[in-house]
C-alpha cells in the first residue's frame, strides 16, 4: 500500500507542474489530489484498526541496503497530520494566492514534493531510507523558502536555512553510521541500546542532526528567516510537519540512546535553551508571523526536553503535545497569513480591533492560542496537562531542571500567546481589512475546530495518541489523555501557569512598541556560510594551480609514500648480481642512456637516446628469454624515433631552458620514487606468491589454441578480449592523430 | 627533414620492399607457433611504408579505410563464435597446405591476426599523414627560444 | 633476482618521473617512454627468472608467460600514447610554436579572481 501512495504522490508532482499552466489554484487543487487520498486511507485504516505493515524494496543488496518502511501507530499518526494538515495547507493557499500569481508550476509541485519526503521520512523503517528523505525535506524546504526569489532577503534565508539543515544532515549520515555499526542493525524498529565511546559520539551527532531541523538553540536561527516563505509553506512545514522531524528522530532513536548520560545531558540542553530562548523571542518581537516562529521554538524546545527525559509518562505527553502542536500552530499560522493578505501587515504595532473586523480569525485564534496556552478545554490543556504530571513525577536532578523549566516555559508560553491576541485582536486602532477569502477561512476554522473537537472526543485522540507512544516505550500503555484530571498537584500548577502568564502576556502587551531585536544569530551564520563562500575559490586557487608539473610531483610523491611500506620489509638473499654478465652491460647502457636523454639538449639527441634504451631493452628481453618482447620492442622504437623526428621537426632543435627553478625538487622525488619502486620489487620477489602456472597455460595454448608460441595463443585466445580492447585503443590513437593532423593542415591552409 | 629523393635510395627502397613484405607475411603466419605475430607483421609494414614515404615514393593515404577494414575483421572474428553458440573469441583449429609454408595449422587466430596487422599499419600511416602535414611540407625552423 | 635489471627499472623511474615534471611536451613524452619501459621490466623480472623462450615442445623448462603478454600490451599501448602524445605535441607548436605545457588558464583566473576579491576586501575595509 505504502508504494501505491508514494507513487500516487511522485506522479502528484509531475501533474501539479504541468497543470501550473493553467493557474496557481488549479495546479493547488491537482496536487491536494494524493495527500487527500492518503489522508483518507490513513483514517479508514487507523478507524479499522488495521495491522502495521511493512515494505522492502531491495536497493544494493551487497551492502544489506534497501529502502524499508513500516505503517505502525506511530508512523500513521505522523501521516495523519502530514497528509490531513497538507490537503488542509493546499486549500488555504489556493485563497493565499492571488489566481494569477506567479510560480503557478514550482510552487505547488515542490510543496507537493515537500509533502511527499515528508511522507517518506515518517514512514522510513531503515536509517538509511529516513536519512534520504531527511535530505529531500531540506532541498524541497529551501525551494519553498525561497520562493519568492527575486528578493535578496528571502534567498539569504532560503540559503541559511539550506546550510544549516544540510550541515546537520552531514552530523546525521555520521551518527547513523555509528549507530548502525554499534547496534548492529540500521532498522529503527529493530534498535537496542548501545553503549559505549562510540555509541556517546553517535548519541551527539545524531541529537545535533535534530536540533538543526527541529530549530534548537543554537541552530534555530534558521527558522525565523525561513518566515520569508509564503505563509502556506510556514504553516505546514515550519510549524506542522519538516520541525517535527527532529523530534521524530529523537523519539525513534530513543530506544538505542536512552540510557546514555550525554543523550540526556545534551538532548536536555538543547530543549530547555529552546524552550525559554524561543519564548523569549516570541515576547520581543513584532512581526506577528516570527512571534509564531518563536513560540515554534519554545514549542520544539518542549518536545525535546520532555523525549530527552526518557521516561514513559514524558514520552507519552511528548507525543500528545506534538499532535496538539501541529493542529493549534498550522492554525495560528493560517490566521496571521489571512491578517497580512487582508490587512496588508503583520506588524502587531499596527494592527488592532481585529475582533470586531474578523470575528472568525479571532475565533479561530483564540481557540488556537488557548490550546496552545494550555487552557481547558482544548486539547492543548489535556496535552500540556500530561507534561505537567510527567515532569511533577520525576525525582531526583531530572525533577528539579525538568520541572522547573517546563513550568517556567510555560508561563511564557501563557505570556507570548496572551500577548500575541491582545495586540492583534485587541483594542486599538482598527485596521482596514479586505474582504474575507473563504478559502483561507475554512482550513484555519478546521484545524482550530479540531483542537476543540479533540478535546470533546478525548477517545478518539487517546486511539491516536496512545499507540504511537506505545510504539516508542511499551511503558506508556498506562497512560491516557483526560479531560479533566481531577483536583491534582497538576491542575493547580497549570492553572497557577494560566494566571501568572495572563498577567505577564498583559502586561508586556501593554508596554510601548518594543524595538524590534537584532537578529545576531542570523547574521554570523550568514558570515560563516560567506566566509566559507569567500574561501572555497581561495583554497582552491592554492591547490587547483593549473601547473601539471607540480600535480604530477605531488602525485609522484604521494605514490612513492604509498609504496614505501612495501619497500621497507623483505630480504636481499635472493638477489644476484646478474642473470648473464651481458645483462650487466645492457642495464648500463639503459641507466647511463637514460640519464643521458635527460640532459642532453638537443631534441634529436633525446629521441635516439630512446632508440638506444628501447634497443638495449630488446637486448634485456633476448636474455631473459622472451623473443616476442624482444621483436615488438625493436620493432616499436624504430616507429618511434621516426614519429619523433617528423614529429617534432617543426620545433626548435634545443629544448628550451625555461625549467631550473624545480630542478631540485623533481630530482629529489624521482630519485626517492625509483629508490622505493626498486625496493619494493626487490621486496615482493622475495616472498613470491606461489609458483607461476608455466605447464597448464603451455598445455592450454597447445590444446585450445592449437599454436606452440605460447604468448602469442594468450594474446589471440587466453586473453583475447584484452587484445581487442588494445587494438581498439590503436585505433582511436590513430583516429586522433589525424584529427590534430588535418586540422593543423587546414589552417595552414587558409 | 631528409627529403632528399634520390634516386639511388628510391631504387634501394624499391628494392627492398618486397623482401620485408616477405619478412612481415612469414611474421604473421608463424606467430601461432614461433615469435612473431600480427602485432610485430604490422610493423614491420608499417617500416615499409615509413622508408616508402620518406624516399617520396608514395604518399601515406587510406590509413582510416584500413584501420575501418582491421576493425571490422577483428570484431567479427572475436564475435563469429557467438553465432554458434560459443564464447566471444573461441578458436576454430585448421589446418591446411599452402604451397611453398608447407602444411599450416592454423585457426581463427589468423584473420584476428590479420585485422591487428591492418591497424597497426593504419597507426603508422595516420602518424606519417598526421604528423607531416607541419614537418614534411614545410622546412624545419632553425631558430632557438630564448629562454 | 636480478640487481642489474632491479638497477634499470630504479634508473628508468628516476629518469621517467624527472622527465614527466618537465615543461616540454617532447620531455613528457620521453618520460613517459622510459617509466613505460620501466612497468615492462618490472612484469618481466615478477615473473621470473630468465629461461628458453616459451615455444612449446622444446626440452628445456621456459620462461613464465604470462607476463610476457602482459608485458607486450603494456608495450603496444604505450607505443599507442607516445604516438598520441607526439601528435598533441604537434599540434601544440603549429599553435603557439614550441611545445611548452602552459599552466591551466581558467585554473589561473580562479586563483585570480580569489586574489582579486581579497584585495578589493582589504581596500573597502
Amino acid at each position: 500500500m505504502i508504494w501505491v501512495f508514494l507513487i500516487a504522490h511522485v506522479a502528484g508532482v509531475g501533474c501539479a507542474a504541468v497543470a501550473g499552466r493553467s493557474g496557481i489554484r488549479t495546479a493547488l487543487g491537482v496536487a491536494a489530489i494524493a495527500p487527500t487520498l492518503t489522508a483518507m486511507w490513513a483514517g479508514v485504516s487507523m478507524a479499522s484498526g488495521a495491522p502495521p505493515t511493512t515494505s522492502t524494496f531491495p536497493w544494493v543488496d551487497g551492502l544489506g541496503l534497501a529502502f524499508r518502511f513500516r505503517t505502525d501507530a506511530l508512523a500513521m499518526m505522523m501521516t495523519l497530520l502530514v497528509c490531513g494538515i497538507g490537503v488542509l495547507v493546499f486549500v488555504y493557499a489556493i485563497g493565499y494566492f492571488a489566481p494569477n500569481a506567479g510560480g503557478a508550476s514550482r510552487f505547488p509541485a515542490s510543496l507537493l514534493a515537500f509533502s511527499t519526503s515528508m511522507l517518506g521520512l515518517v514512514w522510513a523503517d531503515s536509517a538509511w531510507t529516513l536519512f534520504i528523505f531527511w535530505e529531500l525535506t531540506s532541498i524541497t524546504s529551501f525551494l519553498l523558502v525561497g520562493h519568492n526569489n527575486t528578493d535578496a532577503a528571502v534567498r539569504i534565508a532560503a540559503r541559511r536555512a539550506l546550510m544549516i539543515t544540510g550541515g546537520g544532515g552531514l552530523a546525521l549520515l555520521a551518527g547513523l553510521l555509528l549507530l548502525e555499526n554499534e547496534a548492529g542493525t540500521s532498522t529503527l524498529t529493530d534498535l537496542t541500546p548501545v553503549q559505549g565511546s562510540a555509541a556517546n559520539v553517535a548519541a551527539v551527532l545524531v541529537l545535533i542532526g535534530a536540533a538543526t531541523k527541529s530549530a534548537q538553540v543554537p541552530f534555530h536561527v534558521w527558522l525565523p528567516g525561513a518566515m520569508a516563505a509564503p505563509t502556506p509553506v510556514s504553516a505546514y512545514l515550519h510549524s506542522a510537519t519538516m520541525v517535527k522531524a527532529g523530534v521524530l528522530l529523537i523519539a525513534v532513536t530513543g530506544p538505542a540512546f536512552t540510557g546514555l548520560a550525554v543523550w540526556k545531558a545534551v538532548g536536555l540542553t538543547f530543549g530547555i535553551a529552546s524552550m525559554l530562548w524561543g519564548a523569549v523571542g516570541a515576547l520581543r518581537h513584532r512581526d506577528a508571523k516570527l512571534i509564531l516562529a518563536w513560540g515554534t521554538v519554545s514549542q520544539l524546545g518542549l518536545l525535546v526536553t520532555l523525549l530527552s527525559l526518557g521516561t514513559a509518562k514524558s514520552i507519552f505527553a511528548a507525543v500528545s503535545i506534538l499532535f496538539a502542536h501541529a493542529l493549534f500552530k498550522a492554525a495560528l499560522f493560517a490566521v496571521v497569513g489571512e491578517i497580512d493578505i487582508r490587512t496588508g501587515t503583520r506588524d502587531i504595532t499596527e494592527l488592532g480591533g481585529l475582533h470586531r473586523t474578523m470575528p472568525i480569525a479571532f475565533a479561530v485564534a483564540v481557540a488556537a492560542g488557548m490550546s496552545m496556552a494550555g487552557v481547558p478545554p482544548l486539547l492543548g490543556f489535556a496535552a500540556k496537562e500530561a507534561a505537567i504530571e510527567a515532569v511533577l513525577g520525576l525525582s531526583g536532578f531530572d525533577a528539579v531542571v525538568g520541572a522547573t523549566a517546563v513550568i517556567f516555559g510555560s508561563v511564557l508560553t501563557v505570556a507570548y500567546t496572551t500577548r500575541f491576541l491582545i495586540t492583534v485582536f485587541g483594542p486599538g486602532p482598527t485596521t482596514k481589512v479586505a474582504p474575507r477569502r473563504i478559502a483561507m477561512t475554512i482550513p484555519a476554522v478546521m484545524l482550530a475546530g479540531a483542537g476543540v473537537l479533540g478535546f470533546i472526543a478525548m477517545g478518539t485522540v487517546n486511539a491516536i495518541v496512545r499507540p504511537a507512544a506505545i510504539e516508542l516505550n511499551p511503558k506508556a500503555e498506562v497512560y491516557e489523555l483526560l479531560r479533566w484530571p481531577g483536583i491534582t498537584t497538576g491542575l493547580l500548577t497549570s492553572l497557577g501557569i494560566v494566571a501568572v502568564g495572563l498577567a505577564l502576556g498583559a502586561a508586556i502587551a501593554r508596554r510601548a512598541t518594543p524595538r524590534i531585536p537584532a537578529p545576531v544569530g542570523a547574521d554570523g551564520a550568514d558570515a560563516a556560510i560567506d566566509g566559507v563562500l569567500k574561501f572555497a575559490p581561495r583554497l582552491t586557487g592554492r591547490v587547483q594551480h593549473g601547473s601539471l608539473p607540480v600535480y604530477l610531483v605531488t602525485m609522484a610523491g604521494v605514490a612513492t609514500l604509498a609504496a614505501l611500506p612495501l619497500a621497507l620489509d623483505g630480504s636481499t638473499d635472493h638477489l644476484v648480481a646478474w642473470d648473464h654478465p651481458l645483462q650487466a652491460l645492457l642495464a648500463l647502457v639503459i641507466v647511463a642512456s637514460a640519464i643521458a636523454g635527460a640532459f642532453v639538449g638537443s631534441r634529436l639527441g633525446a629521441a635516439l637516446t630512446l632508440g638506444a634504451i628501447g634497443t638495449a631493452m630488446s637486448g634485456v628481453f633476448v636474455l631473459h628469454g622472451a623473443p616476442d618482447l624482444a621483436l615488438t620492442q625493436l620493432l616499436v622504437e624504430t616507429v618511434i624515433v621516426v614519429g619523433f623526428v617528423i614529429g617534432l621537426g617543426h620545433l626548435a632543435r634545443r629544448f628550451p631552458e625555461v625549467e631550473n627553478t624545480w630542478r631540485l625538487t623533481r630530482l629529489v622525488v624521482s630519485g626517492l620514487g625509483g629508490l622505493i619502486i626498486m625496493a619494493a620489487l626487490a621486496a615482493a620477489g622475495a616472498d613470491p606468491s606461489g609458483t607461476p602456472p608455466v605447464g597448464d597455460l603451455t598445455a592450454g595454448a597447445v590444446e585450445v589454441g592449437g599454436g606452440k608460441n605460447v604468448v602469442n595463443v594468450i594474446l589471440t585466445d587466453l586473453r583475447g578480449l584484452d587484445t581487442l580492447g588494445e587494438v581498439v585503443v590503436l585505433a582511436v590513437v590513430a583516429v586522433g592523430i589525424l584529427a590534430l593532423g588535418s586540422t593543423t593542415a587546414r589552417e595552414e591552409v587558409q | 627533414m631528409i627529403l632528399a629523393h634520390s634516386p639511388i635510395v628510391q631504387l634501394g627502397i624499391r628494392a627492398a620492399s618486397p623482401l620485408a613484405i616477405m619478412v612481415g607475411v612469414y611474421l604473421l603466419f608463424a606467430g601461432h607457433n614461433n615469435p612473431g605475430g600480427g602485432f610485430a607483421a604490422g610493423l614491420v609494414f608499417g617500416a615499409v611504408v615509413t622508408l616508402r614515404t620518406i624516399a617520396g615514393i608514395q604518399r601515406p593515404t587510406h590509413a582510416i579505410q584500413i584501420i575501418a577494414a582491421g576493425m571490422a575483421v577483428v570484431v567479427l572474428t572475436a564475435a563469429a563464435p557467438l553465432l554458434w553458440g560459443d564464447v566471444l573469441l573461441d578458436q576454430k583449429v585448421l589446418s591446411f597446405k599452402v604451397p611453398l609454408l608447407g602444411t599450416i595449422k592454423t585457426g581463427s587466430a589468423l584473420p584476428f591476426d590479420i585485422g591487428v596487422t591492418a591497424i597497426v599499419v593504419g597507426l603508422v600511416l595516420s602518424l606519417l599523414d598526421g604528423l607531416s602535414a607541419t614537418s614534411l611540407t614545410n622546412s624545419p625552423a632553425e631558430t632557438e627560444i630564448p629562454s | 633476482m636480478s640487481i642489474s635489471l632491479l638497477a634499470s627499472i630504479g634508473g628508468l623511474t628516476t629518469v621517467g618521473l624527472y622527465l614527466i615534471t618537465a615543461r616540454s611536451l617532447s620531455r613528457i613524452i620521453l618520460g613517459f617512454s622510459l617509466l613505460g619501459h620501466a612497468a615492462v621490466l618490472s612484469l618481466l623480472v615478477a615473473g621470473g627468472p630468465p629461461a628458453a623462450a616459451p615455444i612449446a615442445g622444446g626440452d628445456a623448462p621456459i620462461a613464465n608467460p604470462l607476463p610476457q603478454a602482459l608485458a607486450l600490451t603494456a608495450i603496444v599501448i604505450s607505443f599507442g600514447l607516445t604516438l598520441f602524445l607526439l601528435a598533441l605535441a604537434a599540434r601544440q607548436q603549429a599553435l603557439t610554436g614550441d611545445d611548452l605545457v602552459e599552466d591551466d588558464l581558467e585554473d589561473q583566473r580562479i586563483a585570480a579572481s580569489s586574489n582579486e576579491e581579497d584585495r578589493s576586501a582589504a581596500a573597502s575595509t
